[in-house]
């Protein structure tokens, strides 16, 4: 990602922050760039779904994982339970003894020296669950549905066709795939349905009456279809739980059903932007002229160096670490426990390395990430290389990347810089001219040797100022707890420097802020600092990690992202002289996907057309070079850069 | 996320999938917050605001823009959800309300049969109007309207300006359908769909249901990225003025005034994420009725209004 402040964005950005002196204005336009996202950009809005809908999605996504977090899947239950109560239906009064029974099979208790089987528990728990929860929708959806008589008036009827069409939406990532037709021949009834509601009008102008027997007959497809299939539903011994239609005459035991991520999920890019500086452009070098950190640029926010069902979902290294720092708002539900972190050897990206538990991390930052080593939180791995291969193959189910992938990952990772900061002395010692009394009084207690603290030791003795916060080696500081993964070796010490833009701390995201983190330390090796003690030492910690501008100026993106798209394509000629076809389909794939991706950012909707012709070039450019067409190949990519080139003032 | 959210733009033409006047009444009446009933007290502006499908949600955004107003108005600004247009009228001629917010061809006939008047038109883009458009899906093979003859169309209600009156007219003026309301499908259309809101509508195309929506030119952001990119539009409609604020006859030119005065403050930058959440408009501009005469004009071709 380019946006050093040599870069095309941040250029427009430090010409909108000049322009803006006056401190009111400063604040004023601030606010307004803040409500300026563009709510229909890369940017992906959550779906609005029916509560119960919602529920049923999440809890049918977290009972497919290994281990399933079944807090949540209670949670989710409940509001299925929840809604069941409001209405008189049979499924209501079973469902709660049906629930009580499923979770004595999930969490069973261990009963005298004989050990549960937690695979068992796991597997027949998760069946037994989400067979309740797709019952309970059916009988949600039916009882709605039943609720609506000849005698009902509109408003009940909306209510409850309302009610009915919006619970059902917990089969819209499922139905359209196990059974197509008969969700399109719902989908139409419900048109019909709706359709037959007339109008209330205004004031009883362009009222239209209700057909209540054409709504009747148009719900009781759906009503039968649901009640054939899910009112008795119980899952089968299949690998992945489904809600599957068995008694429909249309049902396809074959369909592929794609993943989808769970409602809850957050995996958009933040705006406004961390600010990314690039060493190499701070040198004054242009990505273009530097092949290697250019395809690195590119393979870095390419979901397609990862495995299903990462690339489908679009998610590349840039999605948790957006612009080489960290997403802070990146969630999942069943694999992450806070914002800004995940588990990342789970069931679901990448099965195949999945260690059966349910320990997320805190995503790190990747700013100065040459001087950070061991990688891993827990430094596992000595090498950066080593590390970024395990990423995409075991964390994300790539195929085993071509050597100039890493070669390139590398050279680009290499350029990640930390931010400036003029608190600090190149020694990593404070500059007293430019930090409060109270930092320098931090100062000292940072340097201050602990007899309880690990054998004397003092917060430098780690955090080695004069080595970028690091001392390249694990600690168990007792951070981990009762974790079974995490209670040999310890933690990576983490860099201190850029840390005021990376909250929450410690490996695993529990800590919210710096105070934090403190007050921990004071507690866990009774330190015996006071009050005072500790906002010093806080002063301290924020001094040495803060940065000039962490944020970027704006949220208009387009421009600098186009540009970044022609330092990807630049490389293509290399990759055509080494005969890379392999990655040159990586590299017009992913410019595709990040152009269609972006392409809702321009501002002034008129140029739009000029981006789809762009998305169009690179498309044909695709398919020529997948025909073997290189000649075609060629000019499909030089009618995009042209077209760019055009049209370049205009697209921002 | 949920920041993002906030810029969703609900209700107004950019998200009119929420907006609707009879999808008002798919709110649980149980969560409803009915007029309530307030002594008429000139010192208190009281606001009728039309539902979403939240209304909790509705009535918890609009508190800042609703606390902004009571300070510049120096009065009290009391403020409640109705049932749908008809009460928020109704609330109106009873005095219980002083203001509301209103789409352009319910607000027509509610002047023609209570005088409440449009004081206020929503900015969308820099702009007083919008359009409806005719959307299909791009793999479709349909180039033109005249190539949806046989085929159905999902409109959002019939009584929507954006979601039915205006994409209709598309065809009317092309002579491909003769009427209105009545017989929308004339023996152009095999069938005539009302979804029951932008949103289902427009999905519905996405989804192959139907072969094409008459909805708000808005419409498109209710879909995904990747779901934008699989429908086209083939045909847009006459200009439509937005939506607007109304006043009840006969408030006090004051308050009337002050109102105005209040509500125009909220353009400034510092109060955007205010103004959004009434609806999410970008802004507001002076409007008067004439500004909705075109409407009027198209509510009597098609019946709605009788002279």
């Amino acid at each position: 990602m380019i946006c050093s402040l040599k870069a095309p964005g941040a250029r427009l950005a430090l010409r909108v922050r000049n322009f803006l002196t006056k401190p009111a204005w400063l604040l004023a336009t601030g606010l307004f760039l803040m409500s300026s996202y563009p709510a229909s950009a890369h940017i992906v809005p959550p779906e609005e779904l029916h509560p119960v809908a919602e529920s049923y999605r999440r809890a049918s996504f977290i009972l497919n994982l290994n281990p399933v977090l079944w807090p949540q899947v209670w949670s989710d239950l409940k509001h299925i339970e929840e809604a069941l109560n409001g209405v008189n239906s049979p499924g209501s009064k079973k469902f709660p003894e049906e629930l009580a029974i499923a979770k004595r099979v999930a969490q069973p208790v261990a009963s005298g020296d004989k050990e549960p089987d937690l695979v068992a528990a796991r597997k027949n728990g998760s069946r037994l669950v989400f067979s309740l929860a797709t019952r309970g929708v059916a009988s949600l959806i039916i009882s709605h549905l039943d609720a609506i008589k000849a005698d009902s008036d509109r408003a009940e009827v909306k209510k409850r066709l309302s009610q009915a069409r919006r619970i059902s939406q917990a089969f819209a990532g499922t139905l359209p795939y196990l059974d197509p037709k008969a969700w399109k021949k719902m989908q139409i009834h419900w048109l019909e349905a709706s359709s037959h509601m007339g109008a209330a009008g205004v004031m009883g102008i362009g009222a239209k009456p209700m057909n209540i027997e054409k709504i009747r007959e148009s719900i009781s497809f759906i009503r039968g279809y649901i009640h054939v299939n899910f009112s008795e539903f119980q899952a089968g011994i299949e690998h992945r739980l489904l809600p599957r239609p068995k008694g429909s005459e249309t049902y396809t035991e074959t369909a592929h059903v794609p993943w989808r991520l769970p409602p809850g999920s957050n995996i958009n890019k933040q705006l406004p932007r961390p600010r990314q500086i690039l060493g190499m452009a701070e040198r004054g070098v242009n990505e273009a002229e530097t092949f290697l950190i250019a395809f690195g640029d590119m393979a870095f926010d390419s979901a397609e160096i990862f495995g299903e069902p990462a690339r489908t979902l679009g998610m590349s290294c840039n999605t948790c670490h957006n612009k080489g720092v960290t997403n802070p708002e990146l969630f999942i539900p069943g694999l992450s426990r806070e914002k800004g972190g995940m588990d990342v050897s789970n069931s679901f990206f990448a099965g195949h390395a999945n260690n059966g538990l349910h320990d997320p991390l805190d995503t790190p930052d990747l700013r100065g990430i040459r001087f950070t080593a061991p990688y891993g939180r827990n430094g596992r791995f000595a090498s950066l290389r080593e590390f970024v291969r395990n990423v995409i193959v075991n964390e994300f189910n790539g195929p085993e990347p071509d050597p100039m992938i890493l070669d390139g990952m590398i050279a680009y990772m290499n350029e990640f810089e930390f931010l400036p900061n003029p608190k600090l002395k190149k020694s990593g010692r404070l500059n007293p001219e430019k930090v409060s009394r109270a930092a320098l009084r931090g100062e000292k207690i940072f340097h201050r040797k602990f007899p309880q603290m690990m054998g004397g030791m003092s917060c430098a003795s780690c955090h080695i100022p004069n080595a970028n916060f690091v001392d390249h080696k694990r600690h168990d500081i007792g951070s981990t707890g009762a974790s079974r993964l995490f209670h040999v070796g310890g933690m990576d010490t983490p860099t201190l420097l850029s840390s005021k833009f990376t909250s929450p701390y410690f490996h695993d995201g529990s800590l919210p802020t710096l105070r934090a983190v403190n007050e921990w330390f004071n507690r866990q090796f009774k330190l015996g600092l006071e009050r005072k003690d500790i906002d010093d030492l806080t002063a301290y910690l924020e001094a040495v990690g803060d940065g000039v501008q962490g944020i970027e100026n704006t949220v208009h993106t387009l421009e600098s992202e186009l540009e970044e798209f022609k330092f990807f394509l630049s490389t293509y000629e290399r990759l055509k002289q080494r005969k890379k076809k392999e990655l040159i389909t990586v590299l017009l794939k992913t410019v595709v996907r990040e152009v269609q991706a972006h392409k809702w950012d321009v501002q002034d909707k008129e140029n739009m057309p000029v981006l789809n012709k762009m998305e169009e070039k690179l498309n044909e450019a695709l398919r020529a070079h997948l025909a073997g067409d290189a000649k075609m190949t060629d000019d499909k990519i030089a009618a995009y850069h042209a077209l760019y080139q055009k049209n370049q003032d205009k697209l921002k | 996320m949920s920041r993002v959210m906030c810029f969703i733009r609900v209700l107004s033409p950019k998200a009119p999938g929420l907006f609707l006047p009879v999808a008002a009444l798919l709110v649980f009446s149980t969560f409803l917050f009915t007029p309530v009933p307030v002594r008429a007290d000139d010192r208190e502006l009281r606001v009728a605001f039309i539902p979403l499908e939240n209304p909790e949600k509705l009535i918890n955004n609009v508190k800042p823009a609703m606390n902004f107003l009571e300070k510049e108005m120096g009065r009290k600004v009391r403020y409640f959800i109705t049932l749908n247009y008809s009460a928020a009228v109704e609330a109106m001629i009873s005095k219980k309300a002083d203001v509301s917010f209103m789409s352009p061809l319910p607000y027509v006939l509610a002047n023609k049969y209570s005088g409440v008047e449009a004081v206020l038109g929503e900015i969308y883009d820099g702009k007083p109007y919008y359009y409806s458009r005719i959307f299909v899906r791009k793999d479709s093979g349909i180039k033109e309207i005249s190539d949806l003859k046989g085929r159905t169309i999902a409109y959002v209600d019939p009584i929507s300006s954006s979601g039915f009156m205006y994409p209709q007219d598309i065809f009317v003026r092309a002579g491909l359908v003769n009427g209105g309301v009545e017989k929308p499908e004339g023996k152009f259309f095999r069938r005539v769909y009302f979804a029951g809101g932008d949103q289902q509508a427009v999905n519905s195309v996405v989804g192959g249901f139907v072969n094409a929506a008459g909805v708000s030119q808005y419409a498109l952001n209710l879909l995904r990225p990747d779901q934008r990119d699989q429908v086209v539009a083939i045909a847009q409609s006459a200009r439509i003025p937005s939506h607007n604020v109304v006043v009840r006859k006969g408030l006090e030119p004051e308050i009337r005034r002050k109102f105005i005065a209040a509500m125009l403050k909220m353009n400034r930058p510092e109060n955007r994420n205010m103004i959004r959440s009434l609806y999410g408009t970008d802004g507001y501009v002076r409007v008067n009725h004439n500004r909705y005469k075109p409407v009027v004009d198209m509510a009597r071709k098609y019946g709605f209004l009788k002279e």
